[in-house]
């Protein structure tokens, strides 16, 4: 990237907000969307399922991965005990069957398990950008209230409806505490 | 499915929470037994005492290599001692960790979340020392990667009809899923930490492990999701996990051994020793670092509760194995039965049934249920109990079998109780380290119980 | 959002429209039942007294089970607590008490004793050690006398818990709670024990000289899948009109149906600890039960209830949606409630046919005929108290679980 193009990025990341309340949080990021922002995100010390609603996510991914992850763990555990059993080491046990189906299951059902796990939590955390070591909202030096009892809400300056001005006297009609422009 | 019904005439149990803290006032509370306390000398008494068991451990383990497992009391018949008994004790108190964190979480009981930290914790340590024991009974464990299967150029390949490769994939399963599930746990307090840290390193440290969390919805929404997947896979794995262990035994066919109640039995038997175990420690660990406010008397008498419960399956197990010994009409059985009731390991078979039936049955009482003395007296005979069942089953089965010829009696060496004793040193340690370098309750989800966190949104003007 | 909280209405009276729903299944129930056991009679006086024991078996043990759980469900609900336990405890209740009836249908297999099971035969007994042994046990009188104290004993905390609930509706005193509590602790040891021992009794014993340890907690699970079956297709018809129908919440479906789900696993775990031990050891005395099994046409069964009685509802019940919606639920536990009937019939029959498949009619018919017993007297019961536990201390916040996010 050019000395130039840099100049042209903005660099304010956009204008963040504390509240108070995980109430109020809800109801301004409730408010944030119907006023048409796109790109903004709350922040919060604890999980709020209702912020899913207020803000419309519902983000299936991580369940389709964990899917695949258990279905492909499954083929693979079993695949692995017939594999071995019948052709790469066959040794007659007892006079069972090579491929005896219900010794198969355990094994099955841990490489199912193991799978689905370790996807699960993989694609959660890349999913979520994660690890992240540097992010614009860690400038605002309150934020560090943000893990343990404060609630924010952050208007990227990317978002088209976004307005220095306009966008301020927004946030401060939500019964934000304090407003603050938060740099790239 | 929330708390059990209190009546107006009972003793009062209290809510799962101290109603008067505040969101910033538990996060304090909390961080600061690891950030800003000064290590005190009962943390630092505790950690000697365990290292000095731990001691015995890496004597034992030294020796064994030095000489091979011949030091160990083992012989034909009994060519399972005490690695299989620890083992099997080990693992099984590892399953409350995830009982606590994974079940309990499906089933929306919101008073595990004060504790389900430390009994993750438990769980990973424990099955920590659990694993040490399969491995050095292999006699070669420097080898143990055979156990694995890979491409080599013996061309060989381990055996998948074997329950102890079974083992193999179910122990090695639940470590990796727990720790992972315990890390994913971790991450936001982990933030919480970086947040609060008062020197330069923890921040960076706290900050590293944090992954940059920084509690936002979007995250927060993939994160929950993830987390119940996750518990939904932990709950059929920590099943899965004793059962295993129960078919090592089960898929024999020995007498005593190959029983088919085995694998639930197993099962509620590992919830019970783990319960009593997660109950020995949070006593003590509760008063030391005051943390009345937030592992309540209600967690103390639920999982008292869950304690007596499991413990009467535990008891119907033991109802079936004398009473089908006897309808099978078959003589081994008939005389394994007999064996252990009035053969020379006797004792050891009544003291099980005094600590594992009669010692919980003191639980029915609430009084006894909300005295924290008692309750804990109650869980170190459980946990002793727990070990004498192992014992027994292992032992009884396999020194009197087929054969009166080949008959014999198993006495554990010094070698046995120095590993046995240097692994519960291991655990301390482990669990002492854990309480200075971790927040040992998960915090983002103590802050969900508190009134702070009801969503009351602010009326429109 | 106290706003959408519900106080709960004064009277717990029925719509009008649902007594005479009720009213029309039950004798549409009575009516099939009687049918079915007027056949079933015929089948026994045209010569097959045997295969009607049988298949009467089979029957009694499906209902009597569903009984069974009712009253397992109830004690567990006065133990733990849990809102799932309020919505459902009344028509647990009802479901528990058609035991008074159900535990005296049994009387037939009581006077056929000699032709259904072996061991009661002295000519086989004699010429064989191993039942010989077994006598002690296994023995006519003491059969009648275990037969007399289960019944003693199941009755007596039917009746004493739908008392005491009762007691509770109308005085509104958490005593009456209290002492069902109480009572239910000690009740769920001494229950779980008689019916470990009762289903070695009546179905274990069909092969005498097999013993399974896990065979108890197979059939306590298999009790509480049909009666969590039975509760939620009726609690699903009850929702449809009022009180239910602005009391029930899609959380309250959730959780029936997640313990449904939970109950389904538990089923298929319980049954595969069973092969996959019995199957490895191999040995002389165990393995014929599942010989017979798993050969000669019955193996299909087998399949048939791994694919339709676990891995299907396990798929169907894994989904939020069908848990959160009453038709697809019902529709769930309607075809569980059949699966279970093929499960009992694949527990007995292969018993009789010694590896070859055969279905006689009768099979079909007695427990057609005792469902339709089963069921009108749960119909019959279900209407005469209060449709939720009104005295319950509790109560309020079952109602409004599901309401409050």
């Amino acid at each position: 990237m050019s000395g130039h193009a840099l100049e042209e990025v903005s660099p304010v990341y956009g204008l963040m907000a504390e509240f108070e309340t995980a109430g109020q949080l809800v109801a301004a990021a409730r408010k944030t969307r119907e006023a048409g922002y796109k790109k903004f995100d709350a922040y919060s010390p604890l999980p709020l399922h209702e912020l899913d609603e207020a803000m419309d996510l519902h983000d299936n991914r991580v369940g389709w991965f964990t899917l695949c992850g258990g279905l492909t763990g499954c083929t693979v555990g079993f695949s692995l005990c017939s594999w071995v059993s019948a052709l790469a080491y066959p040794l007659n046990i007892g006079g069972r069957q090579l491929i005896s189906i219900p010794m198969f299951i355990p094994v099955t059902f841990e490489c199912t398990i193991l799978f689905a796990g370790l996807t699960c939590a993989f694609s959660m955390i890349l999913l979520n950008g994660l690890p992240s070591p540097y992010h614009p909202v860690f400038n605002w030096d309150r934020f560090v209230t943000a893990s343990k009892s404060k609630f924010f809400l952050c208007i990227e300056a990317k978002d088209k409806k976004y307005d220095p001005e306009e966008t301020k006297a927004f946030l401060a009609g939500l019964g934000a505490e304090e407003i603050a422009e938060v740099a790239q | 499915m929330e708390q059990p019904v209190e009546l107006a005439s009972e003793i009062k149990i209290g809510p799962v929470i101290d109603p008067g803290l505040s969101l910033a006032a538990v996060s304090d509370k909390i961080s600061s037994i690891v950030l800003k306390r000064k290590t005190t000398l009962g943390w630092m008494v505790g950690v000697f005492i365990g290292f000095i068991l731990l001691q015995g451990l890496l004597t034992g383990l030294t020796w064994l290599l030095m000489k091979g497992v011949g030091v160990w009391g083992l012989n034909i018949p009994v060519g399972w001692g005490f690695a299989i008994i620890n083992f099997v004790w080990w693992i099984g108190i590892g399953h409350a960790g995830t009982l606590i964190s994974a079940i309990l979480l499906l089933l929306n009981q919101s008073w595990r979340n004060a504790i389900n930290r430390f009994a993750e914790a438990m769980t990973i340590f424990a099955v920590m020392c659990a694993g040490i024991f399969p491995i050095f009974h292999t006699g070669r464990p420097w080898l143990a990667y055979w156990l694995f299967p890979y491409p080599n150029t013996m061309s060989m390949w381990p055996q998948f009809r074997s329950p102890l490769l079974w083992d193999v994939f179910a122990v090695s399963t639940y470590f990796t899923i727990s720790a992972v599930f315990w890390f994913i746990g971790l991450v936001p307090d982990f933030a919480t930490l970086r947040d609060s840290a008062k020197h330069r390193w923890q921040a960076v440290i706290y900050g590293f492990l944090s992954l940059g969390w920084r509690g936002s919805a979007r995250h927060w929404q993939r994160y929950e999701k993830a987390s119940l997947l996750l518990a939904g896979l932990a709950t059929p794995l920590v099943v899965s996990v004793h059962t295993v262990v129960s078919f090592d035994f089960a898929v024999s066919i020995v007498p005593g051994w190959h029983t088919t109640i085995f694998p639930p039995y197993f099962v509620a038997g590992a919830i019970y020793s783990g319960f009593a175990m997660v109950l020995t420690l949070m006593i003590p660990v509760r008063s030391i670092y005051s943390l009345e406010g937030v592992i309540t008397m209600r967690h103390i008498n639920n999982m008292a509760k869950v304690t007596l419960a499991t413990g009467l399956i535990v008891g119907y197990g033991y109802t079936m194995e004398a009473f089908f010994g006897w309808y099978s009409a078959n003589k081994y059985e008939q005389f394994m039965i007999w064996n252990r009731m009035t053969g020379p390991y006797a004792p050891f078979y009544w003291a099980l049934i005094f600590c594992n039936i009669i010692t919980p049955q003191f639980l029915w009482s609430k009084k006894i249920r909300t005295n924290l003395m008692a309750i804990w007296i109650i869980s170190l005979i459980v946990n002793v109990g727990m070990w004498l069942e192992r014992f027994v089953i292992v032992v009884t089965s396999l020194h009197r079998d087929f054969l009166p010829s080949s008959w014999s009696m198993y006495w554990p060496t010094i070698w046995d109780w120095a590993m046995y004793i240097g692994t519960i040193g291991l655990f301390t340690v482990l669990i002492f380290l854990f309480i200075r370098a971790l927040p040992m309750i998960t915090i983002f989800e103590l802050r969900m119980l508190l009134p702070g966190a009801k969503v009351k949104e602010p009326v429109a003007q | 959002m106290s706003d959408t909280t519900h106080t709960l209405a004064p009277q717990m009276t029925l719509a009008p429209q649902l007594t005479e729903r009720l009213k029309r299944y039950q004798s549409i129930a009575a009516f099939v039942g009687l049918i079915g056991l007027a056949l079933s009679a015929f089948g026994y006086f045209s010569g097959e007294q045997q295969q009607f024991l049988r298949s009467y078996l089979i029957g009694f043990m499906l209902w009597t089970g569903a009984g069974l759980g009712c009253l397992t469900l109830t004690m567990i609900q006065h133990l733990t607590g849990g809102n799932w336990g309020i919505m459902i405890r009344k028509i647990t209740e009802a479901g528990s008490k058609t035991l008074y009836v159900m535990m005296f249908l049994f009387i037939p297999i009581l006077l056929g004793v000699h032709t259904l099971y072996e061991w009661a035969d002295p000519a086989k007994v004699a010429v064989d050690p191993i039942l010989k042994e077994k006598s002690l046990y296994l023995n006519v009188p003491f059969f009648y006398a275990r037969w007399a104290i289960y019944t003693v004993l199941w009755l007596g905390l039917v009746t004493f818990l739908t008392r005491w609930s009762q007691k509770e509706d109308e005085t509104k005193d958490p005593k009456w709670t209290a002492k069902m509590e109480f009572l239910s602790g000690p009740g769920i040891l001494a229950f779980v024990l008689t019916l470990t021992l009762a289903s070695v009794d009546w179905m274990m014993s069909l092969d005498p000289h097999w013993f399974s340890t896990i065979y108890g907690f197979m059939m306590g699970v298999g009790n509480l899948l049909t009666a969590m079956a039975c509760v939620i297709s009726a609690l699903v018809v009850l929702g449809h009109y009022s009180p239910l129908d602005h009391l029930i919440t899609k959380k309250h479906l959730h959780d029936l149906g997640k313990l449904m789900f939970a109950f389904v696993m538990l089923w298929a775990y319980l049954n595969f600890s069973q092969l996959l031990i019995i199957w490895s050891g191999n040995l002389p005395e165990e393995i014929p039960w599942y010989i017979n099994r798993l050969n000669g046409g019955w193996q299909w069964v087998g399949l048939f209830l791994l694919c339709f009685h676990f891995a299907f509802p396990f798929f169907l019940l894994l989904s939020q949606g069908i848990k959160k919606n009453g038709t697809t639920l019902r529709m769930a536990a309607i075809w569980i409630i059949f699966v279970r009937f093929v499960d009992v019939v694949f527990l007995v029959e292969p018993s009789f046919t010694k590896g070859v498949f055969a279905i006689h009619w009768l099979d079909i018919a007695a427990p057609v005929g005792l469902g339709g017993v089963w069921v009108s007297l749960f119909l019959w019961n279900l209407p005469k108290r209060p449709i939720l536990p009104i005295g319950h201390p509790d109560l309020q916040k079952a109602l409004n679980h599901g309401r409050d996010h």
